[in-house]
């Protein structure tokens, strides 16, 4: 067997390899292709972050330039529903109020997915109801027990999900949410 | 040249994390501009006895997102926004203020808000000025003497 030496010392050959390795890392995520299954672990993934109300994971999972829209009815049908568009960084504010929930349920009651025809995005159609407390506007909780009913959030979200720096995440999320309130001692939801 | 190799490569990487680190970081005004004294609603822009940072610093609502951008030399716009419950679900407010660098004070110069909220200048000027107050910040050096004035000012005893 021949061994060629290049002369150069070990750590010489260690810098050039990461520097190499870290030149050709973007090109990586240039060539990928979404499939279904990894667009479903990703969902699945991101729905985890959600009930675990951890805010650096939910907020990772979004790109740059991610924009949530949401058109919410409030539970009470007189008043029109509200519309906002938030961007990641108000987004993943928000994301650290929703670690304050003490108790939480998210359940997914239907997926469809669809790749757009490059790979590089796909729309995801999913239906969620959420419950969590209801703390009345313009009442300051004294602790996160301090409410009378709970809230039943049902939603349909339409998202891009597409790859940036190599990962899956959402691009851009347009949310329709219905929001409906149920007495407190009606559910039982664990402390976590 | 082998010997200059590594510390090239060196080089190169403790560039690369520098150049990294200086793009990613967001905007914000220099200390020169935060530190300046404040002006105040009144037509002759006496100062309030505050500079703009104390200002920000006693009015800083810990929910809230801060965003600084800077249209042109020693100007800065400040946006604050949140997301609120509301009878009719969650609502997103926002306040825009502009400062301005006029000698040695920064001035608010405009007030963008949503729905709601003042726009006025000269209330938003004293709006801000409640902070402090309520907190007894502390003024900035030319009036810790005694018998000093500014705008609203009132000396501790």
């Amino acid at each position: 067997m021949v061994t060629r030496k290049t002369g150069y010392p070990i750590y010489v050959r260690i810098l050039l390899l990461i520097a190499s390795l870290l030149v050709l890392l973007p090109l990586t995520g240039c060539q990928r292709r979404l499939d279904e299954g990894e667009v479903r672990e990703f969902i699945d993934k991101a729905d985890n972050a959600a009930r675990k109300r951890f805010a650096p994971e939910i907020c990772e999972l979004r790109g740059k330039d991610f924009e949530l829209h949401l058109k919410f009815q409030g539970h009470e049908e007189q008043f029109e529903p509200t519309e906002l568009t938030m961007d990641r960084k108000l987004f993943c504010k928000e994301a650290g109020k929703f670690s304050r929930l003490r108790q939480y349920k998210l359940e997914r009651n239907s997926i469809e997915i669809n790749l757009a025809n490059d790979g590089k995005t796909a729309r995801v159609k999913s239906e969620y109801v959420e419950t969590l407390p209801y703390y009345e506007p313009d009442i300051m909780p004294a602790t996160p027990d301090d409410f009378r009913e709970f809230q039943l959030v049902e939603t349909t979200d339409e998202s891009v999900v597409g790859i940036e720096s190599g990962d899956i995440v959402f691009l851009r999320t347009d949310s329709k949410s219905s929001q409906s309130l149920i007495a407190k001692n009606s559910v039982s939801l664990p402390y976590d | 040249m082998r010997a200059l190799a590594g510390p090239a490569m060196l080089l190169v990487m403790v560039g690369g994390f520098l150049v990294f680190r200086l793009t990613s970081k967001e905007d914000a005004p220099s200390r020169d501009f935060t530190a300046l004294e404040f002006s105040g609603a009144d037509a002759d822009h006496t100062g309030t006895c505050y500079s703009l940072d104390t200002i920000l610093i006693a009015n800083r609502q810990g929910d809230a997102v801060r965003t600084w951008t800077s249209p042109r030399d020693d100007v800065w716009t400040l946006k604050i926004e949140n997301v609120v419950g509301g009878y009719s679900g969650p609502v997103h407010i926002f306040q825009t203020y502009t400062f301005e660098k006029h000698d040695q004070q920064v001035r608010l110069t405009s007030v963008d808000a949503s729905k709601g909220l003042p726009t006025e200048i000269a209330q938003n000027i004293d709006t801000l000025l409640e902070g402090p107050k309520a907190w007894r910040s502390t003024p900035i050096d030319r009036c810790l003497e005694p018998g000093a004035t500014g705008y609203l000012f009132e000396p501790r005893r």
